[in-house]
């Protein structure tokens, strides 16, 4: 049964379409220019002007609305739309990566909701539905959560749903406040018992706030100054003393400063207030957001990859910052938030690893670092560094006398080389029972986790340097959204022997996390792949999360999507 | 271990003498209209000269490196003169196959067979210089290997 867009979503549509017009008409009026030939009744005509406006934008909007229509089938999600030029598209169920659900304050007011639909493919999102009820948003997230799981026994679905409802309802309210949208709302539907996995808590939340700062506070306050008061500003600069416009400048410094801060802090607060990460089935959900509420659903066994970040701060204070990476977004789309929507900001470290070992349970990792004649090369490369430094201050003071004496960037070459150890030591790589780990960085230190699943190209780079000292850097490259700018696991500097080791073994372990994955044992191949009779057994211990086998063959209502899939071969 | 066909060394000196003329080209007006007083008439010469015979001593290095291999469950690339990359690409892991055919490599019967993955760096992956009967062939050859090695969620 094909479903339409809320009727709510014509005024919403209207509103935002229309605030647009509705300044430009009120700008026109308040003007008070008479349009050319039409005189004193040029008022009027604009009124009758923007009468019409209005009339074809809700008529446009209400067909708009009226023409979309939407099915979410047993495999695909159909989705019908358009006025003028028709579009109906299928989305296979089992290419979606990620369902979103956003709603600001005024869609919250009308109890509307945007959907949207990742998929792999293409630059953009996928599908999105504007504007739907929240309930129906929220039905569909869970209802594709469940479709995409091969249940074997979908025809005690319901059944189950009843009977999960009856023995959770109990519980639920214990462990999630009552008023929380998801307890409310989400109840009737939810088939799979939610538990919490990790939920921002005050002191993260004021820190994160703390260590935003909005550098784009000062472009925008520059640019007001400027074109407001350029006039004002000159003429009280000549008639003020010197020490007074010291003073004036540095109160003007601390404000902007403090200004991009208090921005900075506001936004990320706002955005994320009241984040927490659930587990619903094989689904991992997340919501936050103050204003603008969000609301997403990522399933296990599309985790890309996980990367831990931190800086020496962090470290220091055992703090740290996860994203969690699917191939749903579009790199650079949106902004930097995008493409790890799950993105823990800040929390302490055992929290963070705690939660990894939730999603991916990697278990106690021991790096293996590159052999000694790397750090000989970050030695040589940093202390190149401060050659040329101080060759520039050189080549400046030839020019114009500098205040300090020009060999004095020597003094760094302690910090090279204690940075060249520093590099050295937190480069590392470790081959898991079903990940690949690996660490660099020193000021922003990226651990990242992939599972041998998803890995998709093994690449091994030796540049002319790295072949002199018999080294090698080896890249994973996963379709993870965030590894467009480079930012691949990589396992940089280590011996030739080991990277050609490295290759093989990767390909091996990919093949037969493939293997397993394919034998229906284990999902990204975590927990039960050395334990293949827990996996069909007990649903309620495995969450029902890594059984996922293969789609096609365990889904019980279409057997031609089997054929179609194998048909190939 | 497969090599490239010998050919391709053709094509990339071609394409290093092109661009060295361009640059020779831009060089020339430079001296014409900037004409610094300093810089020597022979310099798009001299340019022309430098870029095309690191280009051609590039072309054949490349050449020698440049190796292919299809293996049981990947393809293996190795390549690079400076940075050398060797990439193995898991046949679970193609998502399509192409043949692609510039003028150019039609002119002197070559053919590319580009391999893409839904890795960040899919198009990276490209075997130039086949015989054209040896591109359609590769792809093929990959096409069936990668749909009988298929994984239901590549993604």
């Amino acid at each position: 049964m094909s479903r339409s867009l809320s009727p709510l979503s014509v005024p919403y549509r209207v509103l935002q379409r229309g605030g647009g017009i509705a300044i430009a008409f009120v700008f026109a009026m308040s003007g008070g220019f008479e349009l050319p030939g039409v005189g004193p009744a040029g008022p009027w005509l604009l009124f009758a002007v923007a009468g019409v406006a209005v009339l074809a934008l809700v008529g446009y909007e209400a067909a708009y609305v009226r023409r979309f229509s939407y099915e979410l089938g047993e495999d695909t999600l159909d989705i019908e739309s358009g006025v003028l030029s028709r579009r109906s598209r299928e989305i296979p169920l089992r290419r979606i990566q990620n369902v979103d659900i956003s709603r600001n304050v005024l869609q919250r007011l009308f109890g509307i909701a945007v959907v949207s639909f990742e998929t792999a493919g293409g630059g953009d999102t996928e599908a999105r539905l504007r504007f739907v009820s929240f309930e129906e948003a929220k039905r569909l997230q869970t209802r594709l959560g469940r479709l995409k799981r091969s249940d074997a026994d979908s025809a005690s679905d319901d059944r189950d749903d009843e009977n999960a409802d009856d023995a959770r309802s109990g519980t639920d309210d214990g462990t999630a406040p009552a008023d929380r949208p998801v307890g409310s709302t989400g109840r009737r539907f939810d088939a799979p018992p939610v538990t919490e996995l990790f939920a921002l808590d005050r002191t993260e939340l004021a820190l994160v706030g703390a260590l935003s700062i909005d550098f784009r506070v000062p472009g925008v306050l520059f640019l007001i100054v400027s074109t407001i008061s350029s006039t004002l500003i000159p003429t009280y600069l000549s008639s003020a003393s010197g020490i007074a416009l010291v003073v004036a400048a540095a109160v003007v410094l601390i404000g902007v400063a403090l200004l991009s801060w208090v921005v900075g802090a506001a936004a990320a607060v706002a955005q994320y207030y009241d984040f927490r990460l659930v587990r619903s089935g094989d689904e991992l959900q997340y919501e936050r957001g103050l204003l603008q509420r969000y609301d997403g659903s990522i399933p296990f066994d599309k985790i890309q990859t996980l990367t831990v970040s931190e800086n020496p701060l962090k470290r220091y204070f055992g703090y740290a910052t996860l994203l969690i990476e699917t191939a749903g977004y579009a790199p650079g789309s949106g902004g930097s938030s995008r493409g790890s929507e799950a993105a823990v900001p800040l929390a302490e470290r055992d929290r963070v690893l705690a939660l990894i070992e939730e999603l991916e349970p990697v278990g106690e990792v021991e790096f293996r670092r590159p052999p000694k004649r790397a750090r000989r090369r970050y030695l040589v490369r940093y202390l190149l560094v401060v050659g040329i430094l101080t060759g520039v201050a050189y080549a400046i003071d030839a020019f114009v006398s500098l205040p300090f004496p020009a060999w004095s960037p020597v003094l760094l070459a302690p910090l090279a080389v204690w940075f060249a150890h520093a590099t050295w030591t937190h480069r590392g790589h470790w081959l898991g029972d079903h990940h690949v780990v690996t660490r660099n960085g020193v000021l922003r230190r990226q651990t990242k986790i992939v599972p041998y699943y998803r890995i998709q190209t093994v690449i091994d780079a030796r540049t002319v340097f790295q072949r002199r000292l018999g080294l090698a850097t080896v890249t994973v490259d996963t379709a993870g959204s965030l590894s467009v700018g480079g930012q691949d696991a990589a396992a940089v500097d280590i011996s030739a022997a080991r990277a050609d080791e490295l290759r093989d073994e990767l390909e091996a372990r990919l093949d037969s996390a493939v293997e397993a994955y394919r034998a229906g044992r284990a999902g990204i191949g975590v927990d039960d792949a050395h334990d293949p009779a827990a996996t069909g057994d007990d649903p309620a211990e495995t969450g029902g999360t890594r059984q996922q086998g293969d789609p096609a063959d365990a889904d019980p209502f279409d057997p031609d999507a089997a054929d179609r899939d194998r048909s190939a071969d | 271990m497969n090599r490239l066909h010998p050919r391709i060394r053709l094509l990339w000196m071609g394409r290093a003498v092109i661009t060295a003329a361009v640059l020779a080209g831009v060089s020339a007006v430079a001296v014409r209209f900037v004409a610094p007083p300093w810089v020597p008439t022979l310099t798009p010469a001299a340019v022309f000269v430098g870029f095309a015979a690191l280009g051609i001593v590039l072309a054949v290095l490349r050449y020698r490196v440049w190796r292919f291999e299809v293996r049981e469950d990947s393809l293996y690339l190795e390549r690079g003169v400076f940075t050398r990359v060797r990439t193995v690409v898991p046949f679970v892991r193609i998502q399509h196959v192409d043949t692609s055919r510039s003028p150019i490599e039609r002119a002197i019967g070559l053919a590319s067979t580009v391999v893409y993955t839904a890795g960040s760096r899919g198009a990276d992956v490209s075997v130039p210089g086949l015989g054209q009967g040896e591109a359609d062939d590769l792809r093929e050859r990959l096409k069936r290997l990668a749909i009988r090695s298929e994984s239901e969620d590549a993604v």
